[in-house]
């Protein structure tokens, strides 16, 4: 994930501003921490100093406001600094006018082509009329690799496999692209020192006249980043930055630096290889993440966006009769499965990032959910719907079909009392439970199992 | 390529005559190299040690070596006596960048070279790359269609192998990767071919479902090169990415890619220090002629 180590580090240095006053030698050892982390990070080395450099001095120097412990003063400044360089507030790509064109560059191997069937995913869920174009006349198959993305999505497609000249392929069908809502230009990948491929990305660029351009750029990038960004933005005047490949273990900083340098704003993010792993960027949610200060608003948009309005109320309907079934608790593992891995998910509730949660039984937790599923997926519709009817011989059924083992079932069954017991909890305070059941039905906050 | 690197120890040079005040002791004709004005850092304070060490690290850092290789870099020329400053720092690097090298040409035929990396690193052009160099040596190639995952993967690699007029084996998108490798060894065992390229499709070394699917291409293929593509653009991840690749799968050489794109080349000293292992080719443009045998001793000789 983005600058993981940066988070791992600011959480261990920040621990030992324990005592009232603002130590200048833990705040000094805090921002060589801080400068450390964002090089490794990817971060450029005068970005990275300059950085720690402000927070050190704004640390120092400035008042601690009344109520703050010397810790939250010196957060505080740490997490103002780093939004300024991630660019604050998150803004919309403006879509009014018809048709609004969205224009990728960007080095060989950035994921191009796959992001602009990501931003057509995620535009035409929206809503709008879309069309992708291929100017992309270099790469053998990038004329194929679009199209057969455009076919998935049921998107119109645009290009002209035969042709060189990418100038030519736009001029061809501008007309017809002027129906659409939204037009998205796939571009050839090129490394930013090639005159001739800056030549042609210019002429393109004068030809297209796209209201947005977007640089996409891997997140692994290196200490190239500044000056890569800065000789496209040279050419093009890059409106925004789209940072691909988050999902492993790219630090993400060399991108970020690469967007502070063109002061465009990162738009999204790619973080993962299937068209809807794609996030919008929000600078001060992702702060807050890095920093163990939770993103509240985030989680409550990726639980919306994992469960349906009917399952939900649903559950909150069973949960309200101090029932709950097999069912239930199924929904809520795939709906916190599709909101991503337990460690992102845990990252983003307040007060949980702090914990640090071992790794390892995140993974473990993860690896019991599988399971559970399987377990699951062997039950009839009725078990599911009514576990009391389960019985000896029904266990060994359900063991026996799912190629599990008995300990796993006995593993399942404990948890669904445990839980069980914990909604009936819950129906009984009928004050709490109308909360609950307010953030369910209007924002479909899935339940988490009692899994911490 | 490695230009900015040179730069560096241009850059140590000048504070070394200006910490030792003594430039003068120095009337080579010929350009003293780096190593040489080290030999002068043995009279040094510590003090002024540090500000060259300083900038030695500040000088790879920005040159994109990788934090942690840097400050190994580092912490072994301040164990060594000033005296052997010089001798030490072009040790390392040797050390670094000339692992044993493995040779490609012989083998048992076929001889199978696996291509595996993270995503948009330019794996299937630096195989379509390599199979034009060694039909260029009278070798007859077959080229295994890996990467059944990526749209339009299969049309990418079938389009090099239509141009460089090399047999191709495919199955369709979503089906095993391994069975596609398997067929292209039976293929070449066949028709007594003398290579087979297999292709596999980019991943995030750390999602352990896609290594596991790599692990089995490699379990069912047996190659016998292993070779990991690195885009020489990459920062810091370079190590993990050499890391997790060499302890999932097993690597037995790296090619670096877009050499071309970028003249800092900090990431092949990266990539050699953790892995261990040679560094076969540099990818260093758009062509098929375009892939540079690896020599150590060259760089090295630019460097210093």
């Amino acid at each position: 994930m983005v600058l993981d180590k940066l988070s791992d580090s600011l959480k261990n240095a920040l621990k030992k501003l324990t005592s009232g006053k603002v130590d200048k030698e833990a705040v000094a050892e805090l921002c060589s921490e801080i400068k450390k982390s964002l090089i490794s990070s990817d971060v450029s080395i005068e970005l990275a100093r300059n950085i720690a450099k402000n927070i050190e001095k704004r640390a120092l120097k400035e008042k601690v406001a009344g109520g703050l412990t010397a810790r939250e003063h010196t957060v505080n400044i740490v997490y103002e600094e780093l939004t300024n360089l991630l660019g604050k507030e998150f803004e919309e790509i403006p879509t009014e006018i018809k048709p609004t064109k969205i224009m990728l560059v960007g080095l060989f191997g950035s994921g191009k082509t796959t992001t602009a069937g990501k931003l057509a995913k995620l535009y035409k869920k929206r809503g709008k009329k879309i069309a992708l174009v291929q100017t992309d006349t270099w790469r053998p198959a990038a004329y194929a690799q679009l199209k057969q993305l455009a076919d998935v999505l049921k998107v119109d497609f645009y290009g002209d496999a035969k042709e060189r000249n990418p100038v030519k392929i736009y001029r061809a069908v501008k007309k017809d692209l002027e129906k659409y809502e939204l037009v998205i230009i796939d571009t050839a990948g090129r490394d930013a020192l090639n005159d001739e491929l800056t030549k042609e990305i210019e002429s393109i660029d004068k030809t297209v006249q796209a209201q947005t351009k977007l640089l996409v750029l891997s997140g692994d990038i290196g200490q190239a980043a500044q000056k890569t960004a800065e000789s496209f933005h040279k050419a093009v005047g890059v409106t925004g930055v789209i940072v691909t490949k988050l999902d492993g273990t790219a630090k993400g900083g060399g991108a970020l630096s690469a967007a502070a340098a063109t002061k465009a704003k990162v738009n999204f993010i790619g973080v993962g290889e299937k068209l809807d792993a794609f996030e919008e960027f929000k600078p001060k949610n992702f702060v807050s993440r890095i920093l163990g200060m939770g993103d509240l608003e985030t989680l409550l948009e990726k639980a919306s966006e994992a469960i349906d309005q009917e399952t939900a109320e649903k559950a909150a309907k069973n949960i309200m009769k101090g029932e709950l079934s097999f069912t239930d608790l199924y929904n809520q593992m795939e709906a916190l499965k599709k909101m991503g891995p337990l460690g992102q998910i845990t990252n983003m509730i307040p007060g949980m990032g702090k914990m640090n949660i071992p790794k390892d039984k995140l993974k473990e937790q993860e690896e019991n959910m599988k399971i559970w599923k399987y377990l699951m997926d062997s039950m009839t519709l009725e078990e599911k719907d009514n576990p009391s009817l389960m019985n000896e011989s029904r266990i060994q059924r359900i063991v026996k079909g799912s190629g599990r083992d008995e300990t796993e079932m006995r593993e399942l069954i404990k948890q669904y009392k445990q839980m069980k017991k914990m909604m009936k909890a819950f129906s009984g305070q009928s004050k709490k439970f109308n909360r609950m059941q307010k953030l369910m039905g209007k924002k479909g906050m899935p339940k988490m199992p009692g899994m911490f | 390529m490695l230009g900015r690197l040179k730069s560096i120890f241009s850059k140590v040079k000048k504070t070394v005559d200006k910490e030792t005040k003594k430039p003068k002791e120095i009337k080579d004709k010929k350009k003293p190299s780096i190593l040489t004005k080290l030999n002068i850092i043995k009279n040094l304070e510590k003090t002024k040690l540090k500000k060259i060490l300083d900038e030695l690290e500040e000088g790879l850092l920005t040159n994109n070596v990788a934090y942690s290789v840097t400050e190994e870099l580092k912490k072994t020329i301040k164990e060594s006596k000033p005296k052997e400053l010089k001798k030490t720092l072009e040790k390392k690097l040797k050390e670094i960048l000339s692992a044993d090298s493995i040779d490609i040409y012989k083998g048992e035929k076929p001889i199978k070279i696996m291509f595996i990396g993270v995503n948009g690193v330019g794996k299937t052009t630096t195989l379509a790359k390599l199979a034009s160099h060694l039909q260029k040596k009278k070798k007859k190639v077959v080229i295994a269609a890996g990467d059944t995952f990526r749209a339009a993967a299969i049309e990418q690699i079938q389009a090099h192998a239509d141009k460089l007029k090399i047999n191709l084996i495919k199955h369709s998108y979503g089906s095993d990767a391994a069975a596609v490798a398997f067929d292209a060894i039976e293929h070449a065992k066949a028709k007594k071919l003398d290579y087979v390229l297999i292709d596999t499709a980019g991943r995030s070394h750390a999602n352990e479902d896609l290594m596991r699917e790599l692990e089995k291409v490699k379990r069912v293929s047996k190659p016998d090169f292993t070779i990991l593509v690195v885009d020489s653009l990459t920062g810091n991840d370079a190590v993990d990415q050499a890391k997790l690749f060499g302890e999932k799968i097993g690597i037995d050489g790296v090619i670096l890619t877009k050499a071309d794109a970028d003249e800092r080349g900090g990431a092949i000293i990266s990539v050699a220090h953790e892995t261990g292992k040679p560094i076969l080719f540099l990818g260093t443009g758009q062509e098929y002629k375009d892939l540079k045998e690896f020599n150590a001793d060259d760089i090295i000789k630019q460097i210093l």
